[in-house]
């Protein structure tokens, strides 16, 4: 029978020790530990549960990868009951698909931050002494970068779309059946760009416990084999297009963009005409993520032999 | 219900190269909690490692709660707690997500997680400080913080590393004290230290290493050897006491506010009470002085070169 306080009880405090409970609820094993570890790394991605400091970066990004939609949505609404403009597009979906500096800014922002932090504060013995493998934490990591590109990525494509679909003279119905290739198109082409950037991002940043050098390396890299690739093709619009294409990491997927919405290399891409060019894409890109995921495996490893 | 020791090793040796830093272990431990004894270097973070499965024995096997570490290191990890020496936890997150987080990683649903970390966080002292980043923590709540993230999966076993360093006289009184309360919750507790002090306050087994070689294992209380030395505190009038069994012909020193008297049997307790009630002295104390663990590990270590 739980006593009633008194009046001469009331002001007085108490110290309870509630002592402790052992857990007697459903407890998971690697899939629950890779899924924790993949929303704790999405959430500091994010900038979730920290400062508003870390929020700024990854929505402000947000917010510019959105504009070229908004712009184009806002032109088509303000031209529609106007014959005189047939359809003005200022940017299509396949170009969309495109690597903005803001998203190899985030790469650059968001991959060191997530990884290195657990190197550096020594926090990787604490995760790997719970039913966690080596290959979950790289999974859990690379994935939660990847789905925020992919978001990233994804989101503004829906603003597009939708818009659009508002705005279609032709009435939403008309437009929608007459783009459904883009249901699928985007998100294979988006998921693709979004695995690869996450892949190079989180294998540079594996390699060092230093944030601002991992940041640096992931940009430096993306620049330097865009530049020494543009040096190597030269004029391709007049030259045509050269096999130093291939050399440029921050361009690849998007020959593999072209292949998913054209069936083939763009001509608009210093790719164009180079026999085999598809297939070699493929490949090079299939390189670069295989030898991302083998960094990651052989720094993540852990157990020894 | 399970009948196998807590700990099993079995000819349990570990080699890097130029050094071996397990030679030859063989022991079974029962639960409770155990001090894990040796200086720096003696090779008590590499049993840790092999424990959790982080390293593979080069000769040997281990069982960890009747598990074999090797055939199945994620079923032992989701048993452990691991409380490391070293600062692990990351500065910039509160402690309440911190330790949230490591309960999910140990196999918690998230609802759960966030849950226990809060009791988790009061048990340890926690409780007003869980909402402040970790960077702003003190020595002795950082301990405490990485001591809760141990325990929030309701571990069978916690590998405590050093629990007590860099805390000062009061901070290190706290946490032998948190250690010896996790018996009474079920937890065993395999306690690496190279302070004696703390092993003897609050373990009921020592295991002590030397050179990666077993010097000895056992009870606590078995290990503490009678000195044949008899402590009497009978305040400040102990030359009386002194004059008085010298006079009966027992040997007997003063120092330090007591009277260390030399027995032979326990027929001189009897002597020794009926002398001080004869005399009409007070009678605070009156105990057998039993061997430290520092002289224990210097006979055996020893014995054992």
């Amino acid at each position: 029978m739980s006593a009633v306080p008194s009046a001469a009880d009331a002001g007085r405090g108490a110290v309870y020790d509630r002592g402790y409970r052992p857990y007697e609820g459903p407890r998971g094993l690697r899939g629950s530990a890779t899924f924790a570890l993949y929303k704790a790394s999405m959430r500091r991605a994010l900038g979730l549960r920290r400062s508003w400091r870390q929020k700024v970066a990854p929505f402000v990004l947000l917010g510019i990868v959105t504009v070229p939609a908004i712009v184009n949505v806002g032109i088509g609404y303000i031209t529609r009951d106007q014959p005189a403009f047939d359809r003005i597009e200022i940017i299509t979906y396949r170009e969309y698909v495109g690597v903005s500096a803001a998203l190899l800014l985030f790469v650059g922002l968001v991959a060191p931050d997530v990884m290195c932090p657990d190197r550096r504060q020594r926090v990787l013995p604490l995760m790997f002494a719970r039913p966690l493998l080596g290959v979950d934490y790289v999974i859990a990591k690379v994935g939660a970068i990847a789905t925020i590109l992919l978001a990233f990525s994804f989101l503004p494509q829906m603003v597009l779309f939708l818009g659009n679909m508002m705005v279609s003279k032709d009435g939403a119905l008309d437009y929608f059946t007459g783009h459904l290739d883009v249901l699928w198109k985007v998100p294979v082409a988006v998921a693709l760009l979004a695995v690869y950037y996450a892949v190079i991002g989180c294998a540079i940043s594996s390699l060092t416990d230093r944030r601002i050098v991992a940041g640096a390396a992931v940009i430096g890299l993306f620049l330097l084999t865009s530049i020494s690739s543009g040096v190597v093709v030269g004029d391709w619009e007049i030259e045509g297009g050269s096999y130093g294409a291939l050399i440029n990491v921050l361009g690849m997927p998007l020959y593999l963009r072209d292949l998913v919405f054209l069936g083939h290399i763009s001509t608009d891409s210093p790719l164009n005409g180079v026999a085999g060019g598809g297939l070699l894409a493929v490949a090079c890109y299939s390189v670069v993520v295989l030898a991302g995921s083998v960094t990651l495996w052989w720094r993540y490893r852990w157990v020894e032999r | 219900m399970s009948t196998a020791p807590l700990l099993r090793l079995t000819g349990l040796t570990k080699r890097y190269p130029g050094v071996t830093a397990l030679d030859d272990l063989t022991l079974e431990l029962p639960t409770g909690r155990i001090g894990l004894v040796g200086a720096n270097g003696a090779g008590k973070s590499t049993m840790f490692r092999l424990l959790l499965g982080l390293a593979f024995p080069t000769e040997g096997t281990v069982e960890v709660c009747g598990i074999d570490v090797s055939s199945d290191p994620i079923g032992v990890r989701s048993r452990l707690g691991y409380m490391p020496e070293h600062d692990c936890l990351p500065l910039d997150q509160t402690a309440a997500d911190v330790v949230a987080t490591f309960g999910e990683l140990s196999g918690l649903p998230a609802r759960a997680a966030r849950q226990r970390a809060s009791d988790i966080l009061d048990l340890v002292g926690l409780d007003e400080a869980r909402f402040r980043p970790i960077g702003g923590f003190s020595t002795g709540m950082r301990q405490r913080t990485k001591l809760a993230q141990a325990l929030v999966g309701d571990p069978e076993l916690v590998l405590l590393d050093e629990p007590t360093a860099g805390l000062d006289p009061l901070g290190r009184e706290e946490m032998l004290t948190l250690v010896a309360r996790l018996g009474s919750f079920g937890i065993s507790v395999l306690m690496a230290t190279h302070l004696l002090d703390d092993v003897q306050q609050v373990c009921d087994h020592v295991v002590m290493i030397d050179a990666g070689r077993l010097v000895v294992s056992g009870g606590t209380t078995s290990l503490l050897e009678r000195t044949g030395l008899v402590t009497v505190d009978v305040g400040l009038r102990g030359d009386e006491l002194v004059t008085a069994l010298a006079r009966v012909g027992t040997h007997a020193a003063f120092a330090e506010g007591l009277v260390e008297v030399t027995i032979g049997g326990d027929e001189h307790m009897d002597l020794i009470r009926d002398t001080v009630a004869d005399l009409g002295l007070p009678l605070f104390r009156l105990s057998t002085r039993l061997t430290s663990l520092d002289e224990v590990f210097v006979r055996h270590s020893g014995e054992a070169s």
